[in-house]
């Protein structure tokens, strides 16, 4: 490429580059000065992070829950997908359609739905109880279970299209040829497909994990504030006590743990390779 | 210059159009101001973002007063607010000063206070907060000191004259019950607490802030024994609750949950537990023993646009006993003005949180409480409490 060319090329990213860093990387970088300097110069928001046994158990609960919904969303994924690998062209539409349907509904409208299903006097407890099943409601809403049921509800897709995509590029007839030299359809799927599907596994899980770690909406109502994950520590923290500097020390670690995690990640697998970048 | 008051401008007042520059830059100005306004940059990097997209050349955006107070903006938290603010209060004052006043029922968040004073972009002249968010504010130095030569302290109850911020009405936390749903009548924080002979989910606020001082309570803590909270009882006295609680953090989600059946009993707002009342034909009632009353306070941003006597004038001016009593007509909001409550219609009194008998039953929420230090490194009450209260009731 000669250089006048690749000129050009900068030319034409140039508004987003600058969009880019105006938008996104200066106030980013005001964040990250904020929790040094916030209320006086120095280090005393990351001490908290050793410090207060509050944050320690909001670290815990995000973790947990970020691992469940991650492991829990990507078998879901991968059964969805596989299914839609193996039917034929219209059913194969119809379930993408209804893939992508779940992705285009807001998290608010998820999350009430959520809520008049699962709540005391709900339609699930109604109906446990009209069958005989149950006598007294069961406890639904409001609490871990409910929190995990919305984040699966919403990442799901996010889950099925990498490895969706993933599955279509792997060559059938190796799985025939495995099938043809006496595996059954059980080895001939753990031997060789698994293992050729395991990109998009892998991609999946970084999608939702990372997804997870800074989810709010439906933590705060899905959980009825017994369910307090990090975003919504920091939005006390912003918006009710004002302690700016805690606030954005924990943005700062939370952007630091993903970037960490992908770090981790990447020592392992190729992320371009994952993400389809080449 | 214009640009900037613009921006927020428009958020309070959608129909004004303004003849600034181009769409696109005006957009600009308008993320990056609600960014401002929300905490998610500072004022540095508004001004960044600013000069940036070519929208600010001036130097120094301090200005934002005007020179002639002819409008005053006042800011509380929305919905049928509005129109009652505007009904009790701002017709009353234009009247009498003719300044114009306009209700912006955005809602007066600490963080957006601080966020636009730090800016030098004030565009709201009195908030309607509480007496916590004073308390955080006057810390943050982000508010004036109330002019009590203008404001007159007699005409508060009891002593919700502070520094910083003045009363302008009361509400309670009271133990609020459906007593279609219960066989017996709770009468106590330790009846709320007893889940075995009051069975059914509870719920309390999601801020600590009177939730604690009904757990001393339940603790079997007398009215004077309230405070200091004692943080080690009141963690015990969560825990043993907490799986019977779903916590509320909106007015209309506690009224929510009692209207779907979700809860039997709540540590809630006396004005929605009025609503309640209408709303469920008589079913969810409340009780006024152990309740705890705080107070709305006015506080005035600096650098407010409108000027510092405008705003006092005004808080003075809604001082009227008989403009309070218009707005708990309408809202439910107790008045402020021990004056008032003879004026209130004797059928509504039962709904009152000021009127003598009520208040005898009540705690005084002490503000200044929170705002002590509470020794756990550089944590006031409040903050540490904030903590304890979210650990306790996620644990």
């Amino acid at each position: 490429m000669t250089g006048a060319l690749r000129l050009k090329y900068w030319l034409l990213i140039a508004p987003a580059l600058a969009a880019m860093l105006v938008f996104y990387v200066f106030p980013l970088v005001q964040v990250l000065w904020l929790s040094v300097t916030e209320p006086y110069p120095g280090l005393q928001n990351y001490e908290r992070l050793l410090e207060r046994r509050a944050l320690h158990r909001i670290w815990w609960t995000t973790l947990q829950i970020c691992v469940m919904t991650t492991v829990i969303t990507v078998a879901l994924g991968y059964i969805v997908a596989l299914a839609m690998t193996l039917v034929g062209e219209a059913q194969r539409t119809a379930m993408m359609f209804c893939v992508l349907l779940t992705l285009w509904l807001s998290v608010l409208v998820r999350a009430f739905a959520w809520m008049m299903l699962l709540r005391g006097e709900g339609v699930v407890n109604d109906g446990l109880i009209t069958m005989g099943l149950i006598e007294e409601p069961l406890r639904l809403l409001y609490n871990r279970f409910a929190v995990i049921i919305g984040m699966v509800h919403f990442m799901l897709p996010l889950a099925v299209l990498p490895i969706y995509s993933n599955m279509t590029g792997i060559e059938g007839r190796l799985v025939s040829a495995a099938r043809s030299l006496g595996a059954s359809p059980w080895q001939s799927f753990r031997l060789v497909f698994l293992p050729l599907s395991k990109p998009g596994l892998i991609a999946a899980s970084i999608l939702v994990f990372v997804f997870s770690l800074g989810f709010f909406i439906t933590p705060a109502l899905l959980g009825g504030g017994k369910v307090v994950m990090i975003s919504e520590y920091i939005r006390v923290s912003f918006e009710e006590t004002l302690r700016w500097g805690e606030a954005t020390m924990l943005s700062t670690v939370l952007l630091f743990s993903v970037l960490l995690s992908l770090g981790l990640v990447a020592r392992v697998v190729d992320l371009r390779q994952v993400f389809g970048a080449r | 210059m214009s640009i900037l008051k613009t921006a927020y401008e428009k958020d309070l007042y959608p129909e004004i159009a303004d003849a600034g520059d181009s769409e696109f830059q005006r957009d600009c100005v308008e993320i990056a101001a609600t960014k401002l306004a929300r905490g998610e940059i500072d004022r540095r990097g508004f001004l960044g973002a600013l000069t940036a997209i070519g929208a600010l050349t001036v130097p120094g955006i301090g200005g934002t007063a005007k020179a002639a107070a002819d409008e005053l903006v006042i800011v509380n938290w929305g919905g049928p607010a509005v129109e009652a603010y505007q009904k009790a209060f701002g017709a009353p004052f234009t009247e009498a000063s003719g300044i114009k006043v306009v209700v912006d029922g955005t809602g007066p968040l600490a963080s957006k206070i601080r966020a636009m004073v730090e800016s030098g972009a004030v565009t709201w002249d009195v908030c309607d907060t509480g007496a916590a968010t004073t308390l955080v504010l006057q810390k943050a130095d982000v508010i004036q000191p109330i002019d009590y030569s203008v404001v007159d302290k007699s005409k508060v109850v009891l002593d919700y004259a502070y520094e910083y911020g003045v009363a302008n009405y009361l509400f309670s936390y009271i133990l609020a019950y459906n007593k279609a749903k219960m066989d017996k009548v709770p009468t106590s924080w330790a009846d709320f607490w007893d889940t075995a002979s009051f069975p059914g989910m509870r719920t309390l606020r999601k801020q600590p802030n009177g939730m604690l001082e009904a757990a001393m309570f339940a603790a079997g803590k007398s009215a004077d024994e309230i405070y200091p909270i004692d943080f080690d009882l009141v963690t015990e006295k969560f825990k043993e609750i907490r799986d019977d609680t779903i916590v509320w953090s909106s007015g209309s989600q506690s009224q929510e949950l009692f209207r779907t059946g979700e809860v039997v009993m709540g540590n809630i707002w006396h004005t929605r537990a009025n609503l309640l009342n209408q709303d469920m034909a008589g079913d969810v009632v409340w009780t006024w023993n152990e309740g705890i009353v705080t107070a709305g306070m006015w506080n005035v941003p600096k650098g407010n646009p409108a000027g510092t006597k405008a705003a006092m004038d005004f808080i003075a001016s809604a001082q009227d006993p008989a403009d309070q009593v218009k707005l708990f007509l309408i809202m439910g909001n107790g008045p402020a003005n021990p004056a008032a409550a003879a004026l209130v219609p004797e059928d509504r009194r039962f709904a009152d949180p000021g009127q003598p008998d009520n208040w005898a039953k009540q705690i005084k929420q002490d503000a200044r409480w929170y705002k002590a230090s509470s020794g756990k490194g550089d944590l006031t009450n409040d903050a540490y409490a904030r903590e304890l209260y979210i650990d306790v009731m996620s644990g």
